[in-house]
């Protein structure tokens, strides 16, 4: 199916479990994102397209409340998160460019601190359970400073998800997983969409993720250039319109980072 | 555990494992009472208010390194983001590092003051409950002006320059204080001359407190 860029854009707000509106960004002198609109129904995948420097990444940023948007806002049920943050960031889960983990500390004891700052009941029992998801119970008692990137990426899986988040972003979560922890993250991230959890992942893996999203975007200087639902998009159609919007898709020649 | 105690307990852990900044501390604390030590001449004797002013010297610039550490700690990978994201309030996080930035305040003191006596003549050790009630509320003024900038300074790359030029101007009216009254004590003046001076301090460090508290959210935010 061909699709035309007038025909499947659709950014605008709509009522559901998580509204941005209008947002702007700007930073020193230089437009990040310029009026970005979009809303998710509770249970959404949304997976972010989009070239480096397109902002997605600020978009996350401003979604967590991270970052400040210089206008618009983000409405969660309704309620713009930033009147009461703290009731927001209990449902929210993040995994970003940065493992945030203490190297001081072991992986267990990690979870241990980040289910206590979340308020989890049995916080050891779930950081076991998450443990052994991400392959990483045998490490447990061994301090974050000697894991593998690939194992700090595990383990911040294991941290986003200890408050067991309505609404989990990721940011580029696939990047240093081998193969297998790559498929082991796909099938999470599929289970987790299962219990109905609301999820915005960035990423360059254009088949990883239009194989996991409901609905796909795309992100280029800072505007909202597609948005759509994804059983209108083949990933054949999808490429091209990417290549049409954006340029070359990631990966297309090799270049891009996996 | 509640919050607070959670996030005091994580970097006291912290400070146990990798003793960095109480070690600097007290090894810097060290060296100057000992080079102030030899440039005295044989046999002389520090009048009450200069030994004082020794004795905070020694104390506060060992204080400056280990107040940004508490807080630089958290800028590894970016563990500050961990903790925005979570539902923990600024003025938790504030109230938890200020009272993390005492504690090693005062584990460095616990070196420092005794040997300040062992060099300077323990004809100086009077009053020891009050001398320890003022080198206690210096300590609050300290930590909880240390804690508001170098969450100022966090976000900084050369944090560990620029802090030290922000605190010492704002901390030099407490410090100044101090060394007032701690010449006062070590002169054996009763308790009635300088308590005033005492009420000044606790506010000092109650108005700190209270100034962090309110802005630690919008330091943070930068």
């Amino acid at each position: 199916m061909a699709i035309g860029r007038q025909a499947s854009f659709s950014g605008a707000p709509e009522a559901g479990f998580l509204a941005v509106r209008e947002v702007c960004k700007e930073y020193e002198g230089r437009r990040i994102l310029r009026q970005v609109s979009l809303s998710l129904a509770a249970g959404d995948f949304l997976v972010l397209f989009g070239p480096n420097g397109a902002g997605k990444s600020t978009l996350l940023g401003i979604i967590s409340t991270l970052i400040s948007p210089s206008s618009g806002r983000v409405e969660v049920g309704g309620r713009d998160v930033s009147q009461d943050p703290e009731r927001y960031k209990r449902r929210l889960g993040m995994i970003s460019h940065h493992c945030l983990l203490y190297d001081h500390m072991t992986a267990l004891e990690n979870l241990l601190f980040y289910g206590g700052l979340y308020g989890v009941a049995d916080r050891r029992q779930r950081a076991e359970e998450l443990l052994r998801a991400v392959g990483l119970h045998r490490r447990r008692h061994s301090p974050v400073a000697g894991f593998s990137r690939g194992m700090r990426q595990r383990l911040s899986i294991a941290r986003a998800l200890i408050n067991d988040p309505d609404l989990l972003l990721l940011d580029e979560p696939f990047s240093g997983l081998d193969q297998h922890a790559a498929v082991g993250l796909q099938e999470q991230l599929a289970n987790l969409h299962g219990r109905r959890r609301t999820l915005i992942m960035v990423t360059h893996q254009i088949e990883r993720g239009l194989a996991l999203a409901t609905r796909v975007a795309i992100l280029a200087a800072g505007r909202l250039v597609f948005y759509a639902a994804r059983p209108q998009v083949t990933a054949a159609d999808f490429k091209n319109l990417y290549q049409e919007l954006v340029g070359a898709p990631p990966g297309a020649s090799g270049a891009e980072k996996r | 555990m509640n919050l607070f105690w959670l996030l005091v307990h994580k970097d006291l852990r912290a400070e146990l494992r990798r003793p960095e900044a109480v070690v600097s501390m007290v090894f810097f604390g060290f060296l100057l009472l000992v080079l102030l030590n030899v440039a005295l001449p044989p046999g002389a004797r520090l009048a009450p208010e200069s030994a004082a002013g020794v004795l905070w010297v020694a104390i506060s610039f060992a204080a400056v390194l280990g107040l940004g550490k508490t807080m630089s700690r958290e800028k590894d990978n970016r563990c500050i983001d961990g903790l925005l994201l979570s539902p923990v309030s600024a003025e938790t996080l504030f109230a938890a590092k200020l009272t993390a930035n005492f504690a090693l305040i005062a584990a460095s003191e616990l070196s420092i003051v005794p040997l300040f006596f062992v060099l300077y003549g323990d004809t100086f050790f009077r009053a020891p409950a009050v001398l320890a009630g003022v080198i206690i509320l210096a300590t609050g003024g300290m930590a909880a002006t240390g804690t508001l900038f170098s969450a100022l300074t966090a976000g900084t790359t050369r944090n560990e320059a620029l802090l030290p030029l922000l605190f010492y101007p704002i901390v030099m009216p407490l410090l100044a204080i101090t060394v007032k009254v701690t010449g006062m004590i070590f002169q054996g003046e009763p308790l009635a001359q300088y308590v005033s001076w005492l009420y000044v301090m606790g506010a000092y460090a109650l108005i700190f407190t209270g100034a962090g508290m309110l802005l630690m959210r919008p330091v943070l935010r930068q």
